[in-house]
C-alpha cells in the first residue's frame, strides 16, 4: 500500500488507498460514506444487486483497521444507507470484534435511531470539534477551523495526450478542508473541478497519487 | 356460407368503392380462410390493411351466419402496430369496411395514450378488434384473467414487422405470441413487412421455428414494382466542399429550386438537431417560404405533428424537414419529391423514404441525395447501384435476450401467476429462445425468486414468490405496480417537457441537453429561439428570445452503421476511383480529393489494405481502412487495440466511421511489430474480442438497457421520474459490481454478447478479416492527415482501451483547473 502523508493546521494526516484518513495526533481513523445496507435496500425492492458486495465492505473495513490499529474509529456520516434491515445484524456482529472506540458523525442517510447505536456502544453526534479540526458530514467552512467531511463522494476527471481521459475517486484537499472519498463499494462519485488552491489525491487499488495540474 | 360466398361480400364492397382488389389481397383472404398463418410482404400504401382485416371479418361472417342480428361479444382480433400514431388510421380503415358491409363489429385502440376511463371500459367489454402496441399487449398480459380476454381471439396481425424484428420489441412479440398460441386455440398469426433481405427468416421468427404454426403458413408477396430515380446533388465547387461534417448546409441553395419545382417535398435528416438546423436555416435564407414549410420530428408535440401531417395531405405545404418520424405510416399523396440529407446508411431505409413520393399509379418516385461531406459522395454512388440492383439488407433478430425473458416472466407472475413447466416449452418454441437450456431457464427463475443462484442468509430479496402449489406469483402490490410501470424495452433518457412560462406546451427534450444549460441561455427548439427560465418538476420553462445565436440540442440516438451490403458497394465504388472505366458522376466530382489523397498516401485497390500513420500535436495516429461499415470497425478496432496492448502497456483512444478506424495514443505504435505478429489473424477471434470488450466501455453502455428492461434499475413513477443521471449512474454502478462480484450473471454476460454479436450479422467480422488476410498490407507513413483520415480523426465520440496500470496512467495525466 502506498499512502501519502500531509500536514495542515499543524496536524498530520495519512491518506490510504481505501479512502480512509488516519489522523496521527489523535490516533484516529476517519472513514466516510460506507453506505451499509444499501445493497439490502435494493434487493428488498426487487433489484438483485450481488449480495457479496455486503461482505466486501466489512472485509475492507477489517483490512484498514488492521493496517492503522487506531484508538478511535470515526465514521464521517452515511454509515447506514436506509432503515434497519438485515445488514444491521451483520454490522452489530462486526462491531463486537472491533477494539477501537467508534464514533458516528450522523449524515443525511443515517436515519437509524441513535438508541440503536447506543446499544452497540457507538456514540452519535452531528459534528465534532477537536482543537482547530472540525469533523462534519456535509462539508462546511468555519473560521479558524480545518474541516474534514464526506457526503460529496468526490472524483476528478483527468486528461492526457492522445485524447485520453479518466475519472477517479479522490481526496479533495483545500487550504481549510479535506473531503474524503466514499469508502463503500456500491457508491458512485461526483466530479469536482479544483482551483489553484486545491490539492487532489486520486485513489487506486493500492496507491494514493497526487494529481498533476496543467 | 362457403368461402366463395363470403369472399363475394368483400368483392361487392370493393366494387362499390370503385376499387379492384389486388391479387395479393385475394390471396391473403383465401389463405386466411383456410386457417393458415403467414407473412405478407407489402409496402406502405398498398392496401395491406384490407388484405388482412377483410379476411378477419369474413371469417367471423362465415362462422356466424346471423352476424347482422346476433353479435357475438368478446375480443376477436388484435392488431399490433409499432407506432401509436398509426393506430387512428388503421381504426378508420377497419371501420370503413365493417360499416360498409353492415357488420356490427367494434374497433378500439389501446396504447400508452389511452386514458384510464377508456381502459376500464375496455376491461368490462373488449372491442371486437383491438389496435395496440407491443408494450400495451404485455400490459394486458399483466392483468388478472388475461387468459379469458384472449381465449376467442382468431387473429393477431403484427403490422410493420420489419421494424420490430431487429429490436427487443420483436422479442416481446415472440414471447406474447408463444403464450397466446396456448390460450387461444383458434389463433392465426399474420405479419406484414416491407421488403427486407431476410423475409423468410422474418416469417420463421414471427411464427416460431419448426412449430405447427410455421409449417402451416404462407409468404405472400405483393410484388408492387415501383420505379425509383436517384439523383445526387453534386456541389458546383468541389474545391471548397468540406472534408468532414454532417450538416450539409453548404448545399442549402441547391435544395431551394427543387422545393420550388415540386408540389410537396420531404427533406429527411438523420437526427433531430440536424432537422432543427435545416428548418431554421432555410427560413433564414428564404423568408419567402415562411408558412409553406414545416418541421416534423419525434420531440415535437403531438398536436403539431398531426397538424403537419394533415397539412401535407391538404397540399398546404411546399416542404417538410423531418426525421425518421415520417418513415412509417400513412400516405401523403401530394409528396412528389424526397431529399435525403446525409448518408441514409442502409438501402432499405433509403428505398422506404424514396417510396414516400410519387404515389399516384404509374408515377416514379424521385429521391435526391445530398452529401454532407466530400467522401459521402462515394456513398451516393453506391446507393445508385444498390437501388438499381435491388440490394436490400437483413434485419437481424435478437437471440437469448434474458432481460426481456426476466421481464416477461415477471409479467406473468403479476397477473395470473405461472407454473414454470408450462411456460418452458412455450418459450423454447420462440426463435429468440430456441436454444435455451433448462439450466439457463432455472437461472432466470432463481433470479426472479431469490435474486441469486443460491439462498443467502440474512437476505430480504423480494420479487416473485413461489406458492405452496408451485405457482410463481407476485403478491406484493408495490412490486406489481413498479413492474407494470416499467414494462417495455425502449429505454430512453429522462424526458422533460418544454413549456412557455405563460403556458403552452412546445414538446419534449432529453434531460441531458437541458442539464448543460444555465438559466438565460438561448436554445433552438421546435423552430424557435427560446430562453431558458428555469427547470422545475420535470418541466423546462422558457420564453421567446430574439437572440440570433442559439444552441441546438443534439439529441443522442445511436449512430447507424452501413449494412454489409452497402459496405461492399462502397468498396467497389472506391476501387473504381483508381480506374477510368465506369466511373459515376459522383466519383468524378471527387477527383481532386483523390488527387490529394494520392499525394500524401494512396487510394487502395481491391488487393490492398491501407494503413496510415502520422503524428499531430494530439499524439500518434494510426488509421486502418477496411471499408466494412462502422460496426465491423468498432469490433476490429477494439480487437486490434487489444492485441497491440498485449505487446507492451499502452493506452488507446479509438474512433470509427464507415470507412475505417483510428488508434490514437500518446506513444508511437511499433507498426512493424504489429505486422510481424500477424495481429489480423482470425485465430482466437471470439475470445480476443471478448477480452477486448472487457477492456473497453462498450458492454457497459449496453448494460444500461439490460438493467432497465430486466428491472434491476427502476426508472421511476410517472411525473416523478428519477433523474436519468441517477439511472445512468446506478446502472453503471451495477455494471461495476457485477463485473467484480458476479461475472457469471447471465444479464451481465448478455451485455457482452449483444455488443457485437447482435450488431454484427453472424460472421461478418470473420469474413472481413479473411478478406483482409488475402490483401497486401500497405503501410504509409504520412507527414500530415490525409483526406480519407480527416473525418475519422476529428470524430469526438471515442472508445478507449488500455493495458497500462491505472496508477501509471494517472501519473501521466493532468487535471484542468477551474478558471478563477
Amino acid at each position: 500500500m502506498k499512502t501519502v502523508t500531509i500536514s495542515s493546521y499543524h496536524q498530520t494526516f495519512t491518506l490510504h488507498p481505501s479512502g480512509a484518513l488516519y489522523w496521527h495526533e489523535t490516533d484516529m481513523l476517519l472513514i466516510a460514506d460506507v453506505h451499509l445496507g444499501k445493497v439490502s435496500h435494493f434487493r428488498k425492492h426487487g433489484s438483485a444487486v450481488p449480495a457479496s458486495v455486503i461482505s466486501h465492505n466489512f472485509e475492507k473495513l477489517d483490512e484498514v483497521l488492521a493496517y492503522f490499529q487506531p484508538k478511535v474509529l470515526c465514521f464521517m456520516g452515511d454509515l447506514f444507507h436506509s432503515y434497519l434491515n438485515t445488514e444491521w445484524l451483520l454490522f452489530t456482529q462486526w462491531i463486537e470484534q472491533v477494539s477501537s472506540k467508534i464514533i458516528l458523525i450522523a449524515g443525511n442517510h443515517d436515519i437509524i435511531s441513535p438508541l440503536q447505536y447506543k446499544r452497540v456502544h457507538v456514540d452519535v453526534t452531528d459534528e465534532w470539534q477537536i482543537g482547530s479540526v472540525l469533523l462534519t458530514h456535509i462539508p462546511e467552512k468555519r473560521e479558524h477551523a480545518f474541516n474534514i467531511a464526506g457526503h460529496i463522494h468526490p472524483g476528478v476527471r483527468l486528461q492526457g495526450l492522445g485524447r485520453q481521459w479518466l475519472s477517479v475517486p479522490c481526496f479533495f484537499n483545500s487550504p481549510d478542508q479535506m473531503i474524503l472519498p466514499a469508502f463503500g463499494a456500491f457508491t458512485g462519485k461526483y466530479i469536482l473541478t479544483p482551483t489553484i488552491h486545491d490539492n487532489v489525491y486520486a485513489i487506486t487499488e493500492r496507491e494514493v497519487i497526487q494529481v498533476n495540474r496543467t | 356460407m362457403n368461402k366463395k360466398e363470403v369472399q363475394q361480400i368483400a368483392l361487392d364492397w370493393f366494387d362499390r368503392q370503385g376499387w379492384k382488389p389486388f391479387p395479393f389481397q385475394k390471396q391473403a383472404w383465401t389463405t386466411f380462410l383456410q386457417g393458415k398463418n403467414g407473412l405478407l410482404n407489402a409496402p406502405t400504401g398498398s392496401g395491406k390493411t384490407y388484405a388482412l382485416w377483410v379476411a378477419i371479418v369474413l371469417e367471423y361472417i362465415k362462422k356466424h351466419p346471423e352476424y347482422r342480428s346476433k353479435h357475438q361479444p368478446g375480443l376477436k382480433a388484435v392488431w399490433i402496430t409499432p407506432l401509436k400514431a398509426l393506430s387512428v388510421e388503421i381504426k378508420q380503415a377497419a371501420e370503413r369496411f365493417v360499416n360498409g358491409i353492415d357488420v356490427p363489429l367494434t374497433v378500439g385502440i389501446r396504447t400508452g395514450d389511452t386514458d384510464q376511463k377508456e381502459r376500464a371500459a375496455q376491461k368490462r367489454k373488449m372491442p371486437d378488434l383491438l389496435i395496440t402496441t407491443p408494450e400495451s399487449l404485455h400490459l394486458l398480459l399483466a392483468s388478472k384473467g388475461y387468459d379469458k380476454t384472449f381465449k376467442d381471439v382468431t387473429a393477431i396481425v403484427v403490422d410493420e414487422w420489419h421494424e420490430l424484428l431487429g429490436s427487443k420489441r420483436g422479442v416481446q412479440i415472440e414471447l406474447a405470441l408463444s403464450r397466446l398460441k396456448t390460450i387461444a386455440p383458434k389463433l392465426r398469426i399474420w405479419g406484414i413487412s416491407a421488403t427486407i433481405g431476410n423475409l423468410e427468416q422474418a416469417r420463421e421468427v414471427l411464427l416460431g421455428p419448426d412449430t405447427r404454426a410455421f409449417h402451416h403458413s404462407v409468404l405472400i408477396k405483393a410484388n408492387i414494382n415501383k420505379r425509383i430515380k436517384v439523383k445526387s446533388i453534386i456541389p458546383k465547387k468541389m474545391e471548397t466542399f468540406p472534408w468532414r461534417g454532417h450538416l450539409g448546409l453548404h448545399l442549402l441553395e441547391e435544395v431551394i429550386p427543387i422545393i420550388k419545382a415540386s408540389k410537396t417535398t420531404l427533406l429527411f435528416t438523420n437526427t433531430r438537431s440536424q432537422c432543427e438546423i435545416w428548418f431554421q436555416k432555410i427560413l433564414e435564407k428564404h423568408p419567402e417560404l415562411a408558412g409553406e414549410i414545416a418541421m416534423h420530428h419525434g420531440s415535437i408535440n403531438k398536436e403539431t405533428r398531426v397538424w403537419v401531417e394533415h397539412a401535407i395531405r391538404n397540399e398546404q405545404l411546399k416542404a417538410v424537414v423531418c426525421t425518421s418520424s415520417l418513415d412509417l405510416g400513412v400516405d401523403f399523396a401530394p409528396v412528389e419529391t424526397i431529399i435525403q440529407i446525409g448518408g441514409p446508411k442502409g438501402v432499405a431505409r433509403f428505398l422506404q423514404r424514396a417510396g414516400r413520393s410519387g404515389h399516384q399509379p404509374g408515377k416514379e418516385s424521385v429521391i435526391y441525395f445530398l452529401p454532407t461531406h466530400a467522401i459521402e459522395l462515394i456513398e451516393a454512388s453506391a446507393l445508385q447501384k444498390a437501388v438499381k440492383d435491388k440490394i436490400v439488407e437483413d434485419r437481424v433478430p435478437y437471440l437469448n435476450s434474458y432481460d426481456v425473458l426476466v421481464q416477461y416472466l415477471t409479467t406473468l407472475a403479476v397477473s395470473n401467476g405461472f407454473f414454470p413447466e408450462d411456460i418452458f416449452p412455450e418459450i423454447k418454441q420462440t426463435f429468440c429462445f430456441q436454444s435455451i437450456t433448462e439450466e439457463q431457464y432455472q437461472w432466470v427463475l432463481n433470479f426472479i425468486t431469490i435474486g441469486a443462484q443460491s439462498l443467502q442468509s440474512y437476505d430480504e430479496y423480494k420479487k416473485v414468490e413461489i406458492d405452496a402449489d408451485g405457482k410463481f406469483k407476485i403478491n406484493s402490490r408495490g412490486v406489481a405496480m413498479r413492474h407494470r410501470l416499467q414494462i417495455g424495452t425502449i429505454v430512453s433518457d429522462a424526458i422533460l417537457t418544454v413549456k412557455y412560462m405563460k403556458g403552452g406546451f412546445l414538446g419534449s427534450i432529453e434531460e441531458w441537453f437541458v442539464s448543460k444549460l444555465k438559466p438565460g441561455d438561448v436554445f433552438t427548439f421546435a423552430g424557435r429561439n427560446l430562453e431558458l427560465f428555469k427547470v422545475k418538476n420535470m418541466q423546462v420553462l422558457v420564453r421567446k428570445s430574439n437572440k440570433k445565436t442559439a444552441k441546438v440540442p443534439s439529441w443522442m440516438g445511436g449512430r447507424m452503421s452501413l449494412s454489409s451490403e452497402m459496405s461492399e458497394l462502397l468498396r467497389e465504388e472506391m476501387y473504381l476511383a483508381n480506374t477510368s472505366l465506369g466511373v459515376s458522376r459522383e466519383i468524378k466530382a471527387l477527383s481532386h480529393i483523390f488527387h490529394k489523397q494520392k499525394q500524401e498516401s494512396i487510394v487502395p485497390d481491391p488487393s490492398q489494405f491501407l494503413i496510415e500513420t502520422f503524428k499531430t500535436r494530439e499524439g500518434y495516429h494510426a488509421i486502418f481502412y477496411p471499408f466494412e461499415g462502422r460496426f465491423v470497425h468498432e469490433a476490429l478496432g477494439s480487437l486490434l487495440a487489444y492485441r497491440i496492448s498485449l505487446l507492451s502497456p499502452i493506452t488507446f483512444s479509438i474512433a470509427f466511421n464507415d470507412y475505417g478506424f483510428e488508434l490514437l495514443s500518446d506513444q508511437e505504435i511499433d507498426m512493424q511489430q504489429v505486422l510481424d505478429n500477424e495481429l489480423f489473424t482470425t485465430d482466437y477471434l471470439s475470445s480476443d474480442l471478448r477480452k477486448s470488450l472487457n477492456a473497453t466501455e462498450m458492454a457497459r453502455r449496453k448494460f444500461r438497457d439490460i438493467a432497465v428492461i430486466s428491472g434491476l434499475v427502476f426508472t421511476g413513477y410517472p411525473n416523478k421520474l428519477l433523474k436519468s443521471k441517477h439511472l445512468q449512474s446506478s446502472s453503471q454502478l451495477l455494471f461495476d459490481v457485477f463485473k467484480e462480484y458476479e461475472p457469471n450473471n447471465l444479464l451481465f454476460q448478455q451485455a457482452f454478447i449483444e455488443t457485437f454479436e447482435h450488431q454484427l450479422e453472424e460472421g461478418r467480422l470473420q469474413l472481413a478479416m479473411e478478406r483482409i488476410a488475402k490483401q497486401d498490407i500497405l503501410w504509409k507513413i504520412c507527414e500530415k492527415p490525409t483526406p480519407f483520415s480527416f473525418p475519422i480523426i476529428t470524430d469526438r465520440l471515442r472508445e478507449k482501451l488500455s493495458s497500462e496500470k491505472l496508477a501509471d496512467r494517472i501519473k501521466k495525466m493532468t487535471i484542468q483547473l477551474e478558471k478563477s
